[in-house]
Parts: structure tokens; sequence; C-alpha cells
């Protein structure tokens, strides 16, 4: 339940305060601007510590008649108001090592003046301040609550900064700039609600007390430079010293520092009293500084930088949240729990697997079978169930989502009429460690509970592969002799974001069906190999990804030809001046690593394209290996001249290929790593990067060698790497 | 002919405005204004000078520099609002509660022992409205001196430069 009431929080308190959180944050970030342009005036002391107060009055006294008083404030501008020897009074910013002055004060920017206003009080004074406070602590609870997330979904305190998985781009950088940002966001609040706090008078009241000191230790009248306080304090800890009103020896100095203030006799130099500063004042002070950034350009620009990340969390958040609401759309039951055949449950965190879910009700419907659709929390007893299908997706480390809470506790309470059949299909993403753990789990649960039956062994399916969902269809078909047809609705895609592309060559299809499309952007386009090609075939609009290679300054694509395969059929078919249009997108987890002196490629099949065009971005001076596995001699033909040229070039240090069809016994590209294991390991071992693209089949196999060669020869499993960010994968 | 008269015109124009920008001597002094313990924002305080009939002459100083909040310094406000003279020079910054200030205020010396009073009036966000927090007459006995105040001024402090 815990994760839920987290999200649930999360995801309430941004709702309920998001326009004046909004508010707050972009006059935060005009306001960022104001500590960062008082540092670059030229008023600002660097070297505040190095300055006696004795010196900056022995300078004052020097060149004017009389000192009212010397202020340093929190930009480190040196104030001084003064008497001039004509009889002017005058207050200015000062250079404490010659007296001078550097400018007349400045009066804050209008700009400034009205953001504070804005962000303090929104134009509504006291009533504004409370609102104000009181969602400067929403935003903390939120920002608490999101720290509590990011440690639910990454497993753990230890592993926060671990690598975040990603599923798509807001989900990603919500939880990657969260993890840099909460810390920053959470001061801000803290410091906000505090400020709030003291403008209110909530806080224990901040006196200084005074203790006089009676024992005085001379009575000789002394020059003020020699006064012993004025030498021991340096400026950086001075915040105002007052000079007596008149001459009169009961007129005294007050000098206020960072940590207390003391009354000098003006004569004697001798503390006459002298009083700690509060904690409370203490505090207040830190807050001021922690918030507004007042003094210090470096903090400034952390909160800047922590004002945008606010406005990209509240896009991000609300991205996701209407994703998932869309996807959250109900089912409308047209049988009941006790009439229905067929059970359908759900597991759900964030509603990708309704998707799914959905299809297949529909598909069973159409084949008119009774069906009820449900979530696993709201299991119960179903009296004409034969079949019970769960769709399930895995939370953090193998733990239920979402909708499925509360299954574990109900099974075991519920007896069922019938013996009924059950499927699993568990949904999630190889790159976590726990892939479909939640499902296997419901799997065994329903083996060893005595009304189940199982029908098909779990599925699992990777990254929403539609075409791994198809592929269970199949087997559930064959199983229980039905018919279903699963169909995606045809999505909707904005043809003016897609660009045109020109095709250069085509190589025509080889022995497996395979050939290489060069392609040029027709417009300027940023790309890099390793950056994912989409195309939309227009009669079903799915997506269709390639792995991108650059090969001068076209891309480069190898594609394997399905006999049914529409995108690929229509590539195919294309020849030289053609145009077809596709959008691509960056894939930064998936670029040549040139900070490496050592990489590891390894590829089956047409996932070679990207290392086509790595290796035109290699040198020397990287060790570069590439391992492919290919059927047959000729299959690798189309790929022989690109291997060739690098291997001449010095640019591929070590190119070994297997051949599954060529002899005997088959060898996969994961028996030739096997067979290189000090290869793998010292690779690692020197900060090395192993890059693998191709099928998920051959990712799986590779991994496990991986692992085991990790395990044995360096005692740290594979994961270790991973989080390091020492392996990247793009498969499909 | 025409150019002399035009000539005249200006001279006597001249003369004219001259005799207008006074001639006075005035004086500089230094004032102290020492805050009560009280919570809450820094005080706006304006100090003015006030003719022998009660009404408003001239504003000496002005703490604070938010004109957002001049209007709660209500009499002065009606006094000044409307024609709002530029007071860029004679304007600090607000002080708290416990704080102290030393501004320096120039009055004209023929304003002396002529029935003239110095007025501080103070007011602070969201508290009370202080008209005349200390009024002092304006004598040479005067201008050295210490005065309490009623409200958010605990003393003021004068003395000549």
């Amino acid at each position: 339940m815990t994760i839920s009431i987290w999200r649930y929080s999360h995801f309430a308190l941004a709702v309920s305060s998001a326009i004046f959180i909004l508010l707050a944050t972009v006059t935060g970030i005009v306001l960022a601007f104001e500590p960062i342009s008082n540092q670059l005036k030229p008023y600002a002391i660097t070297n505040t510590d190095d300055i006696k107060l004795s010196k900056v009055i022995t300078v004052l006294q020097d060149e004017y008649d009389e000192i009212v008083s010397v202020e340093v404030d929190n930009n480190n501008f040196v104030k001084a108001s003064v008497f001039t020897f004509d009889g002017d009074s005058e207050t200015f910013y000062l250079d404490p090592n010659t007296g001078k002055k550097l400018g007349e004060l400045e009066k804050k920017a209008p700009i400034f003046e009205f953001a504070t206003n804005l962000h303090r009080s929104l134009f509504l004074k006291s009533t504004g301040r409370f609102l104000v406070g009181l969602f400067s602590f929403l935003l903390l609870l939120i920002a608490i609550t999101g720290i509590q997330l990011i440690i639910k979904r990454q497993g753990g305190l230890r592993k926060f900064f671990s690598k975040v998985v990603k599923e798509n781009f807001e989900q990603y950088y919500h939880v990657v700039l969260g993890r840099w940002f909460l810390i920053p966001i959470v001061i801000i609040t803290l410091t906000g609600v505090y400020l709030s706090l003291e403008k209110f008078d909530m806080l224990p009241a901040s006196k200084m007390e005074h203790t006089e000191i009676v024992d005085q230790q001379s009575k000789e009248k002394l020059e003020l430079s020699q006064f012993k306080i004025f030498n021991d304090i340096h400026l950086d800890e001075l915040v105002t010293l007052d000079f007596p009103f008149s001459e009169d020896e009961e007129d005294y100095f007050i000098l206020q520092t960072t940590s207390g203030e003391f009354y000098i006799n003006q004569y004697t130099g001798n503390v006459l009293s002298e009083a700690k500063k509060p904690l409370v004042s203490q505090l207040s002070y830190w807050s001021l500084i922690l918030h507004t950034g007042q003094g210090t350009i470096v903090w400034a620009v952390v909160l800047l930088l922590a004002c945008f990340a606010i406005l990209f969390f509240m896009y991000s958040g609300f991205a996701m949240s209407f994703k998932r609401l869309a996807k959250g759309s109900k089912v409308k039951n047209k049988f009941t729990k006790d009439t229905a055949e067929y059970i359908i449950l759900i597991g759900s965190e964030t509603g990708h697997t309704n998707k799914f879910a959905h299809q297949f009700y529909n598909a069973l419907v159409e084949a008119g079978n009774t069906v009820y659709f449900s979530t696993l929390n709201q299991y119960d007893s179903y009296k004409e169930a034969k079949h019970i299908i769960i769709f399930t997706s895995t939370y953090g480390e193998g733990e239920a989502p979402r909708t499925a809470k509360s299954f574990e506790k109900l099974l075991p309470t519920i007896q069922q009429a019938n013996s009924i059949k059950y499927s699993v299909v568990g949904f999630g993403s190889l790159m976590y460690p726990d892939f479909c753990k939640y499902a296997i789990e419901v799997d065994e649960w329903l083996h060893n509970h005595p009304n189940f039956e199982q029908n098909l062994p779990v599925f699992k399916i990777n990254n929403q592969s539609f075409q791994a969902f198809k592929n269970w269809v199949i087997q559930w078909n064959e199983v229980t002799k039905q018919d279903l047809k699963v169909i995606l609705t045809k999505p909707l895609v904005n043809r003016k974001k897609l660009k045109n592309f020109k095709v250069i060559s085509n190589s025509g299809l080889n022995i497996d069906d395979t050939f290489l499309i060069e392609l040029r952007p027709e417009k300027k386009l940023k790309f890099q190999s390793g950056d994912i090609m989409s195309f939309y075939p227009e009669d079903d609009n799915i997506e269709r990804q390639y792995s991108v290679a650059k090969v001068d300054d076209s891309i480069l694509l190898s594609v394997k030809k399905h006999e049914f395969g529409k995108c690929s059929t229509l590539l195919s078919q294309l020849s030289i001046g053609d145009t077809i249009e596709g959008k691509v997108n960056r894939n930064l987890d998936f670029h040549f690593p040139s900070y490496a002196k050592e990489v590891v490629m390894i590829a089956n099949g047409t996932g070679i394209a990207p290392f086509l065009g790595m290796l035109n971005e290699t040198n020397k001076d990287i060790k570069t290996h590439l391992f492919w596995g290919g059927r047959t001699k000729a299959s690798f033909q189309l790929y022989a001249s690109h291997i060739e040229n690098a291997t001449q070039k010095g640019y591929l240090d070590n190119f070994n290929v297997a051949y599954s069809q060529e002899q005997e016994t088959k060898v996969y590209v994961q028996d030739s790593i096997k067979a290189n294991e000090t290869l793998i390991s010292s690779a690692l071992k020197n900060d090395g990067v192993i890059m693998i693209c191709g099928s998920i089949a051959m990712q799986n196999r590779v991994l496990e060698v991986l692992n085991s060669v990790t395990t044995t020869t360096l005692n740290e499993p594979l994961s270790t790497f991973e989080n390091n960010e020492q392996i990247l994968m793009d498969c499909y | 002919m025409k150019n002399f008269k035009i000539l005249a015109v200006l001279f006597i124009t001249i003369i004219g405005l001259m005799s207008f920008t006074s001639m006075v001597e005035s004086t500089k002094y230094k004032c102290m204004i020492q805050m009560t313990n009280y919570t809450g924002e820094g005080a706006y305080i304006v100090i003015s000078l006030i003719n022998p009939e009660g009404e408003y002459e001239e504003t000496l100083h002005v703490k604070g520099e938010d004109d957002e909040w001049y209007n709660t310094v209500e009499e002065w406000w009606d006094f000044y609002g409307k024609k709002r003279n530029d007071i860029d020079a004679i304007t600090g910054a607000t002080i708290r509660g416990g704080e102290r200030s030393i501004s320096v205020i120039e009055i004209a010396d023929d304003k002396l022992d002529k029935g003239y009073k110095l007025r501080f009036e103070t007011a602070v966000e969201d508290q009370e409205y202080y008209t005349s927090d200390v009024e002092v007459e304006l004598t040479y006995a005067n201008v050295k001196g210490k005065y309490d105040g009623k409200g958010f001024i605990r003393y003021v402090r004068l003395m000549p430069q």
C-alpha cells in the first residue's frame, strides 16, 4: 500500500498547489538573477577575511570628517555612511582597502522589486504571505514524497544514484533530475517556510541578552586603530559598526558581528557589554542566505537551476499523469463476475498494462465469449469461470504494482467453485534486475493453489513489445484451440513533425533477406550512430524503429525484410532518389563512448548497424573489438566492406564472427564471447565499455555469459558494471 | 528695439526667479532614531517640517523605499501623495524593532524659533500608525537633545552637525 500512498500524495499535493508553485517558481527564476547581477557589480569585496576592521576605520578617518557607520551586507558590499570635510553627509559603497568611494547606493531594480513582492506575498500582503508560506510547505512535502518514491523505485537508499531505467522521456528525466534537485528544493522550501514563520512571529523570541562587563582593563584613551576588538574583527565577521552619536563618553560604539553584538567605549576601546546572537536569528540569517543566494554566484545558480527543475517536474509530472489517466480508461463489463467464463485480471502501476489487457478482452468478446475484466486487487470468487488470465507488471524489486497490492492476501481466503485454468502474462523491462518477478510469483501462488491449473506458462513481455504480445496470443490460440486476433488501434502520428529522407543507395536483398539502405535527410539534421530512426507506414501508423549508423553524413540502416513486414517490405522496395518520411530520435544511452580506452561491440544480425557507423568514430587509441553473430558467410558479405575499411585504417583491432549455419555445431555470438573470457574481463577491469545491439534473445544469452564471466573472474555480478554504465544495450 | 524688449523681459524674469531661490543659510542635523523592541516588519518613518499653522511644509527624511506602502503613513500621504516630489535623495531603508539609525536632515535656519515643529510619523505594515510618534518644537534650544517616542520609536536624538 505504501507506494500508492506516497504516489497519491505526491500527485495530490502537486495538483492542489500547482498554480502557486508555478508563480513562485517563475518569480524565483527572476529573483535568482538578483544575487548573480549583484556579484557581477564592482562593489563586492572578495578578501573580506583579510581586512581588519581597524584598517577600514583608519582609512575612513583619513578621508572623511566623521564616520556614522560601516556595514557589510549579504552581498559582501561594504557600505559607509560619513560626513565629508565639506559637511555633506554621504552613504556609498566603499573600497575598504583605500577608503575610496566605489559608487552610490543602488536601489533594487524595479523588476526585482516587483518579483520579490509577487514571490513573497502575491501582492496580497499578509494573506499572500501566509499562502506563500503554506505552499512552500506543500512543496516541501512534495519533495519529500518524491525522495521516498525515488528510493522505492531504485530499490533502496543505497541505490539512490544507480542507473535509472528509461521508460520514456518524462519519466526518465523526472527521476534523474529529481535525484539531483530534490535536495536544493528541500533547502529552498524549508528556508522559505522558516522565513514565513519568522514573519508571523511563530518562532521563539530572538532577543539578544546583553551582559554588562564590569571589569575594565584599562582607563587610558586610545586611538581607534589601537582598539583590541577592532583589530580582532575582520570584515567577513562584520555586520555593522555604528559610531558613537556624540562625543559624550556615555555614547559608545555598537558593533554587530555575525555572532553577536558589542557595546564599546569610544575612548578606551573596552567592551562594555556583549550579547550572543541567539540560535533563532542565526538560523534566520542562514535561511535568508540559502533562500536568496545572496553573496554567492554558485548557490544562486543552483537555486536558478532548481527553479527550472521545478518547472520541468511540473511539466513532466502532469504529462505522465495525463498519460496514465488516459490509459486507465475503464472497460465496461458486459458480464458479471459470476456469469463470465473468462476472467481477466490486471496488475498495473502506471496503466501501460491496461492497453494489452483491453486488446485481449476485446478479442475474446469479439469471438463470442463471456468475459469479465477487473484488477487483481478486486480478486473474488467466480462461479462460471474456466479461464483466468492475469496481466501484471512488477514494481521496484519484485513488488506488486498498484492495482495488485492486496492480491497475495486475498488469494488464500477465496475458494473457487470450479477448477480454473490460469495464464499469467508479465510485463516489464529487461533493464530491471527483477524482470517480471511479480508475475512469476503470481504464477507460483496459483500453481500451489488447489483451485487452479496452469494453462500456459508465465510469459514475459519486455518493454511492451506488441510483437511479443502477439506471440503469446498465438500460444494461447494453440492451447485453447481458438483463433483470437488482437489488433492495435491505429495510433495518431503527427506527420508534420516527420522529415523527408532521400534514398542514396539500396544494396538489395541478400541471402537472409537483409539489406542495407542509405538515406540522407533533406534538411540539415543532427544525428549520431546509435540514434533511433522511426518510420510510420501510413496504413497502420505503427512506429518501426531502426538503429542508425552515421556513414559519410548519411544514415545507414540494416534491415531484415519480413514476409509480412509492412515497413521492411516498403523500405526494401525503395530505389535511389525516392523519399520516405521518418524521424530520428537521439538515443543518448547508446552513443559511442569516446571517453573509454576499450570498447567491445556485440551484435547479431542487423544489430550490427550502429556499430558500422561507430567504427568511424573510434580511433587508433581506443581498443575496439567487434563480435558479430550471423547465419552464414554469405550473410556477412553485406557488411564486409565496412569491416575491412575499419580494419585497414587500424580502427578495428579485433573482429570476431560466429556463424550459426556454417558448420555442424551451431556457434552463436555468446559462444565466441565465452571463448574470449579474458578479453571481456580485462576490458571491464580497465573501465572499458561493452555495447550490445541485436535481438532480445541474443541479449539475454550474452548477458548470462557476461554475468558468469564477471562473477568468476572479477568476483562482481554484472549489475555492478551495468550500474557503472559500462554495459550499453539497444535491443529489440 | 524689438531685441531690447526681449532682453528686458528676459532680464526681469531672471531677477524674479533669483529672488525666489532663497539665500537663507541652512544647517545639517544628525538625527538618531532608536526603535522599541516591537516585532514585525521594518517601520516606515517620515520626518516632516510642520509650519506654525500645523500644516506640512517640507519632507525632510523618509525611511522606507517601497512607495507601495507610503499610503500607510496616512496624514503625510495626504500632503505628499498629491505632488510626489522627488525624495530619492532623502530616502533610506526601513528600520526594525530594536534597531537604530542615524540620518542627516537639513533645516533652514530661519525656521528655528518661529513656531515650526519637527514631526516623526511612523507606520508598520499591518500594525499601528502614529501620526506624531515624536514631535519637537523647532527651537535653538531643542535641536540638541533627546526626545522619547509614543509609538514604535523609543527615542530620537538630535544634534547639529
